[in-house]
């Protein structure tokens, strides 16, 4: 399938899709490969055999216990990231026909519905190759560390409950703390760019992911704490006025969060904070 | 003396609680993990976490109570005082986690909403969407980052346990750190530790396809058990009741769907091919309601597991004649089942294709979850009665109250430790509070209970004056264990030239066939001449795993050495599930023998204990006596009815319709 | 280069917003000032009220904004003071848009929405859009007039005749280079009308003012109206260059200047003679 072809992939053609899916098809993976950093990169088509529920993981699973290519070679194992397989975990994260998603909930019978059909797996782009579909997303980690994504608590000693919430600050919040770090809306966003070497990391785009954690701790009562800590970060390179509103983040987002939302959020914040900083002198 | 550092293998709850609480303490830790910690296999828990509260409390619930239906829920086969002790932690533990900002679901009030579950009557589960283990585990792993970001935690992310580092025979056996390997760059290297935390969790990947993570192989608990480390109750595996049948997975339905008011059904009449939404009410077979009037869709998991694999396999009422029944949430508002079990209806919908707000879903039971793990030991608190009380009834008066230090004595050095001295087992990895079933929401509570308490026992073991230090360790002690790991390694890799083609090597092949055997004899129904059958087959396949052939030589990132390397553990850990369920000749908990339907505590009132012989290379099985009773066993029926007669009004249906 | 970069990074959020602002304020409010008065070159007669009776559409838009030219080099004072902080506010926005723009790559090809074409289109009318100022400030401010097809040199006393020459590429009418020329305006500014509209919708982003998705939702349709009238404003005054006449226009310039037209609906008509300070040659 051409990328122009994935793109027209609305919900709607995949459920279409899944109705004329032909039972007991093969479908053709073709899959860029690279043996490990600096190593140049390579195609290698496989041809699989499907079953009803069949997804990307279990077609991988099935190449990893027959590596042999469409063109009769015996090869590798695909090297690929996975764990939980029901889309929590953010591991198994690709890109598919062009577009970044997880590769666990991508089903066969909607995205190569008849015999023959190609699905195309790339690794992310945005990410330093590890090892064929399998990257390095040790930069988001170290992102949730840049903006101090956590609530100061005073230790796990017994100090009774966490303030109180009403149920729309809790439902506000849990949206935003569903974020399983897969990294989707970095490798859509135009603005957030490959960057090999850590020491770059710090001032890079930070990408929509942390900015939505700086969010989601700013609104906690005690999390708040370290809010003027986090703008900080936020209104430093690489903050959140990098960001250049292509919105691509919101809409890649596996679990929905608003995305786009806590950026014009933390932009407020942020104004708010320079603002008062520039009056109180400090 | 040098700085002494402990080793946590495994990054989920139990890893991270524990990582943070001795960090706290002012022990730095060395983390270990195969993949981010963030994205660890707590993720997939869904329903909740449970915890004696207020409200429940002032309905005649209390602490006791939660520590008597833990018990009775895991038909007393565990050793109780370890769960008295975390019933009277958790309501505490559900506060730690609240002030660290897990975003509970709230009342109207803003208090801690709460819902039903399995195994109670009372709603006493603490609940964040239907992704509480996520919200839990995110909680934690802040929590970590920020002793990273202060040095007090180092982490080892994309590092595989390859084995513990030991010095010392029989009961001097001491565990000085870990022998580890470096997932994409090869190397392989010894740490010390001068305690080390096993947190690995479970071994679904046994069973071939499970609602477990594609880690969760049980390998490090393997590897653990054939250094010497005993394995208890290897054959209570939970099969649970709701699942999504998958190509790769079964995926997990939680039990919240039940708690929130879910009912299992299925066509009355055999072959009903109506849509679900065309057949009337009396044509519905609730066979959980009607079975269990008290309890109904809420009975423990092993139980539904049963009921539901009965009307399928031997009733042949599955839905559309295939393996699956109706689990029906179309009667709740639609609105009320996104807010409050929007994970897992977003779950049903990208996998299966259909919404389960307006279609019933069709699920079958998965397996699940290891009750049996690691053996682990601990110092009894001051709660000994010479009475026990097998009658304590709901709302009267408690035997004893809710304060820590009953159950266990709070920091004593051996508590959750393995055979082995400062080897630890803490969460699924330990066989310590679940019994011979879990109840639904227990596991995200020992798993943490775990790290927070028996974090400190770790801490004072370290710094118990009578502990060596683990400097004085001779390095040759951890050459010699690098040294075999890395000829494994070698050997393994250089399979991979040999390309003889031939299928039977192939270890994904193999994994596929233990996977099957064991499914087949080893989950729902068990009986003697299949579980021979299976021990054979695992025999055979041992036999060929010494030839497995690797389909990749590289030296960089070769991830089917690591599944290779794993799958001769899981066939090691299967024989000792296999042994233990042939010889535990009963029934009881998740372990359902055909040929022995009934429970006889006469006999096997114990814990099965696994001790692996290096020199026969194969599991032995003892029976050791439960440690307690605070509570003597007692029937356990869940109130069950014969069905024909009944006509008694579902009470589960009407508790959880409040 | 490192010098460069720390400057940049100490004050990043205070550049950073400097550039939303500057964006607005002056450079978006003399857009739309610039754009509705060019308009009135197509709804002039109609400004002129009874005085515009009997003339005909396009005259009345020669005169009427002949009139406007004359008011602004006339009447609004600090004029240069203006220009200058304009043109500083112009080099300053592009200088550092430059800068960001080039921190980004634009990934259309495999993620075509809507929102990311316009991520795209912002930094390329931005590309354009200041080669095109460049050349309409040299050419028609600076009198840069080796750049103007045939050499025509703009007047603010002949204001649309010389406009309509430069556009249309000689007095006589169109030329090759004329159609150019003119392809060059209307591209030039739709672009610059779609990136003052797409910036004024996200620097609401930005600053935090639209937050909730309906709110950038409906801030949307305010941005996007207003975008369609400049863009309105701004073709329908090119719309009468390119169909005007250069002799017609400039009698109408003539005869305002001889006084003999039909008094001025708005301005001065003595102000209208007087000849500007820094007196540029009339052709």
């Amino acid at each position: 399938m051409s990328v122009a072809q994935a793109h027209a992939f609305d919900a709607e053609t995949r459920l279409a899709n899944r109705k004329r899916a032909k039972a007991g098809r093969t479908v053709i993976f073709k899959i860029k490969r690279c043996d490990g950093p600096g190593k140049p990169d390579r195609w290698e088509s496989f041809k699989v055999p499907t079953e009803p529920g069949s997804n990307v993981i279990s077609c991988l699973k099935w190449i990893a216990a027959h590596p042999v290519t469409t063109d009769g070679q015996r090869t590798s194992p695909v090297v690929w990231d996975s764990g939980c397989l029901e889309e929590v975990c953010g591991a198994c994260t690709m890109v598919i026909n062009g577009r970044v998603r997880q590769s666990c909930s991508c089903l066969i019978d909607e995205y190569a519905p008849e015999e023959g059909d190609t699905l195309t797996l790339e690794p992310m782009s945005k990410f330093p190759v590890i090892r064929d579909l399998w990257v390095d997303r040790e930069r988001m980690f170290q992102a949730l560390r840049r903006v101090k994504a956590w609530v100061p608590i005073d230790g796990t000693y017994n100090l009774g409950p966490g303030p109180k919430e009403s149920p729309e600050q809790q439902q506000t919040r849990y949206a935003l703390s569903e974020c399983m770090s897969c990294g989707c809306c970095l490798d859509a966003c135009p603005q957030y760019l490959k960057e090999e070497d850590p020491k770059d990391w710090d001032t890079a785009f930070i990408g929509a992911a942390a900015i939505s954690q700086v969010r989601l701790f700013n609104e906690h009562e005690t999390g708040k704490r370290l809010k003027a800590d986090r703008l900080e970060a936020m209104m430093g390179p690489g903050g959140v006025s990098d960001c250049g509103n292509a919105q691509n983040c919101v809409k890649v987002c596996p679990k929905g969060i608003p995305l786009t939302e806590s950026i014009a959020a933390v932009g407020r914040s942020t104004t708010i904070h320079a603002f008062t900083r520039f009056f109180r002198g400090k | 003396m040098a700085e002494q550092r402990v080793i946590v293998v495994g990054g989920g709850l139990a890893g991270l609680a524990a990582s943070v609480r001795i960090a706290e303490s002012g022990v730095p830790v060395d983390l270990f993990s195969m993949v981010p910690v963030k994205r660890s296999h707590s993720v997939c828990a869904q329903g909740g976490i449970n915890a004696c509260n207020e409200v429940a409390r002032q309905q005649g619930y209390s602490e006791y109570e939660h520590f008597d239906e833990t018990v009775y829920g895991g038909d007393f086969l565990a050793d109780q005082h370890p769960v008295l002790e975390m019933a009277n932690w958790a309501p505490k533990i559900i506060d730690l986690l609240d002030r660290m900002g897990v975003p509970f679901n709230r009342t109207a009030e803003g208090f801690r909403d709460l819902r039903l579950f399995g195994g109670s009557l009372f709603k006493r589960t603490h609940f964040s969407g239907a992704t509480t283990g996520q919200q839990l585990l995110y909680a934690l792993d802040e929590q970590t980052r920020r002793y990273e970001s202060e040095g007090k935690v180092r982490k080892y992310e994309f590092w595989e346990f390859l084995w513990p580092v030991t010095e010392g025979e029989g009961d001097e056996k001491r565990c000085v750190g870990i022998v580890a390997q470096d997932m994409r760059t090869m190397q392989i290297r010894a740490f010390r530790g001068a305690a080390v935390v096993m947190a690995t969790g479970g071994n679904g990947l046994i069973f071939g396809k499970s609602t477990n993570s594609v880690i969760c192989t049980g390998g490090a608990a393997a590897r653990c058990y054939q250094e010497g480390a005993w394995y208890g109750n290897p054959e209570m595996i939970q099969v649970h009741p709701t699942a999504i049948p998958g190509a790769d997975k079964l995926r997990l339905m939680s039990e919240s769907a039940r708690g929130e008011g879910g009912r299992v059904w299925v066509p009355r009449k055999k072959g009903d091919t109506r849509r679900p939404a065309d057949i009337p009410e009396s044509e519905r077979y609730y066979f959980l309601e009607e079975r269990y009037p008290a309890y109904g869709n809420i009975v423990p998991r092993d139980i539904a597991t049963r009921e539901i694999f009965d009307i399928c396999v031997n009733e042949g009422m599955g839905v559309d004649g295939q393996n699956q029944v109706y689990l029906d949430l179309t009667h709740r508002d639609p609105d009320y089942l996104t807010r409050k079990l929007g994970g897992i209806m977003e779950i049903y919908e990208k996998f299966v294709g259909e919404d389960p707000r307006f279609t019933p879903m069709k699920i079958f039971p998965a397996v699940h979850y290891s009750m049996g793990g690691l053996w682990t030991t601990y110092t009894a608190g001051d709660y000994e009665p010479s009475e026990p009380r097998p009658g304590h009834k709901s709302g009267s008066s408690v035997p004893v109250d809710a304060q820590p230090g009953h159950g266990m004595t709070i920091g004593a050095p051996n508590n959750m430790m393995s055979n082995i001295k400062g080897l630890y087992a803490f969460g699924e990895v330990n066989f310590a509070y679940h019994g011979a079933n879990r109840l639904g929401a227990n596991a995200l509570l020992s798993c943490i209970f775990d790290g927070l308490c028996n974090g400190v026992s770790v801490v004072n073991y370290i710094r118990d004056a009578d502990t060596p230090g683990v400097d004085a360790v001779d390095q040759g002690v951890y050459d010699r264990f690098v040294k075999r790991e890395q000829d494994k390694h070698d050997r393994l890799v250089a399979s991979a030239s040999n390309d003889s083609g031939d299928e039977s090597r192939n270890p994904y092949l193999i994994a596929k066939e233990l996977g099957d055997e064991m499914t087949a004899a080893s989950t729902v129904v068990k009986t003697g001449a299949r579980l021979e059958q299976a021990l054979r087959k695992v025999a055979e396949l041992r036999e060929r795993y010494q030839k497995v052939e690797l389909g990749d030589n590289a030296g960089w990132t070769n991830q089917s050495l690591s599944f290779a390397r794993a799958t001769g553990d899981m066939l090691i850990l299967a024989e000792a599930m296999l042994k233990a369920g042939l010889l535990r000749e009963e029934s009881r908990g998740a372990h359902y023998r055909k040929d022995f339907p009934e429970r006889n505590d006469e006999r096997f009132y114990k814990t099965s204990i696994a001790r692996y012989n290096p020199d026969t290379r194969s599991s032995e099985i003892e029976f050791a006596p439960v440690r307690g009773p605070l509570v003597k066993p007692r029937a356990r029926t869940y109130g069950k009815t014969d069905s024909k007669k009944t006509d008694a009004k579902p009470a589960a249906q009407t508790a959880a319709a409040s | 280069m490192s010098d460069r970069q720390g400057f940049l990074d100490k004050h990043h959020f205070l550049l950073r917003r400097l550039h939303s602002l500057t964006g607005i304020v002056p450079i978006g409010v003399f857009l739309i000032a610039h754009l509705v008065t060019n308009s009135s070159l197509a709804w002039g007669k109609f400004g002129l009220r009874e005085k515009g009776e009997g003339m005909g559409l396009q005259e009345g838009g020669y005169a009427y904004f002949q009139k406007e030219v004359d008011w602004i080099n006339t009447q609004v004072p600090h004029l240069l003071l203006i220009e200058i902080t304009l043109w500083v506010s112009i080099a300053f926005h592009a200088g550092l848009g430059f800068i960001y723009a080039f921190t980004g790559k634009p990934n259309n090809a495999n993620y075509a929405y809507r929102d990311n074409w316009r991520y795209t289109l912002q930094r390329w009318s931005g590309y354009i859009g200041i080669l095109f100022i460049f050349y309409h400030v040299a050419t028609l401010r600076w009198g840069w007039t080796f750049l103007v097809p045939s050499g025509t040199k703009w007047s603010h006393d002949y204001s649309a005749s010389t406009l309509i020459a430069a556009v249309q590429g000689s007095p006589e009418g169109w030329t090759t280079a004329g159609l150019i020329v003119s392809l060059g305006y209307f591209i030039g500014v739709s672009l610059l009308v779609f990136h003052f509209a797409n910036g004024l919708w996200t620097a609401a982003i930005t600053w935090g003012i639209t937050i909730s998705e309906q709110a950038q939702k409906r801030w949307g349709y305010v941005c996007f109206a207003m975008g369609v009238g400049l863009m309105l404003a701004a073709w329908s005054a090119l719309g009468a260059v390119f169909i005007g006449d250069h002799d017609d226009a400039r009698a109408v310039e003539e005869s305002l200047q001889a006084g003999t037209y039909a008094a001025p609906a708005i301005a001065d008509p003595q102000a209208a003679h007087t000849p500007r300070p820094d007196g540029i040659p009339q052709p």
